[in-house]
């Protein structure tokens, strides 16, 4: 059974990535905020007697769940259809220099300059806007994956697929990933 | 398949390196997503506390409503020891009590029955064994001599 400590500490370890993610999904702050305050309670609720070690999956499961469940809430409200090419455009604003950007993957956190700091903040912003428009079930698999490291059998479990699926989600959004931030002169 | 086969027919690097760039890649951009985080709002990070606070509240619930023994305490604040492990122990003990009461109340009944037979056994038995007959105080003569007497 996890004690309040450790499932304390796992909370923690995984607020905000598990916030971000569902921000990804649902593009609404506040939203998000709610998926996972109501993800931590029925988490702490239904499972707080398992061993700490069957937190991570048991929390990403019902973070997916909890994100479907407000999708279909939305559906139902506002019969929104989710179109992730509305998103493609944000990144290709004026602003981004692709030589500031080159100077900062080369210079130390010691060293940088505000002008680093800057465009290390773009590019920070360019690679999860380039997460943000990849397809819902890539995203959700590459993040699951690498981000949450989990192994691809979890992820599978996770996401309610099987292995095989993973491993493809997983190799279209590194491809994807990899042909976004290329065309942006942005090596993450 | 053999690695080699495997790299023939693909024509570019053999899967595992294929799968080690993939991973190098993957970790690179989920480094930088993990950089990112550090710079949610205070709002944010707040609220990402208050819904930890509110987690902990509720597994503590849970554990303390699957614990066997309980204390719990009513609104005016007493404290009460309560049981909740078996049912079944439950149930039981709840009904020994009114079977004890329906017992109790039978045997009441039985001995009150015995004692108002054997009552009228007396009656009957104080008549029968006495000089004077019992057709006696059915006449009318001898209820007002007994009247009489008696004043």
């Amino acid at each position: 059974m996890a004690s309040d400590k450790e499932l304390n500490d796992f909370l923690k370890s995984v607020d905000k990535r598990a916030f971000k993610r569902v921000v990804y999904a649902v593009r609404d702050e506040d939203a998000a905020l709610d998926i996972v305050q109501d993800t931590m309670i029925r988490l702490a609720e239904k499972y707080a007697d398992r061993p700490a070690a069957e937190l991570p999956l048991l929390f990403q499961r019902i973070l997916s769940n909890a994100t479907m469940d407000w999708f279909r809430r939305q559906k139902v409200r506002n019969a929104v259809v989710k179109n992730f090419s509305d998103f493609e455009s944000a990144g290709s604003d004026g602003e981004f220099d692709i030589l500031e950007t080159l100077e900062a993957l080369g210079g130390s956190p010691a060293t940088e300059s505000s002008a680093d700091a800057v465009s290390r903040a773009q590019i920070l912003l360019a690679v999860e806007e380039a997460v943000a428009a990849l397809p819902g079930r890539q995203r959700e698999a590459f993040l699951l994956r690498y981000w949450e490291e989990l192994d691809v059998a979890e992820t599978a479990a996770a996401m309610g697929c099987s292995e095989g699926s993973v491993k493809t989600h997983c190799s279209r959004a590194v491809q994807a990933l990899s042909t976004a931030l290329r065309t942006k002169g942005i090596s993450p | 398949m053999t690695e080699s086969n495997a790299q023939a027919l693909s024509g570019s690097p053999s899967w595992s390196s294929r799968d080690a760039q993939q991973s190098r890649f993957a970790l690179r951009v989920t480094a930088r997503l993990s950089e990112r985080t550090q710079d949610l709002g205070v709002d944010v990070t707040e609220r990402l506390r208050f819904a930890r606070e509110q987690a902990l509240e509720r597994a503590r619930a849970a554990r303390t409503a699957q614990a066997p023994a309980v204390v719990g305490r009513t609104r005016s604040g007493v404290a009460m020891l309560g049981w909740a492990g078996s049912g079944w122990w439950i149930k039981l003990a709840s009904v020994l009590p009114v079977v004890a009461l329906a017992g109790g109340l039978l045997l009441i009944q039985r001995w009150q029955d015995k004692t108002q037979i054997s009552v009228a056994a007396e009656v009957d038995a104080a008549l029968l064994a006495d000089d004077l007959p019992p057709n006696a105080y059915s006449d009318a003569g001898f209820a007002e001599f007994l009247k009489a007497s008696g004043e």
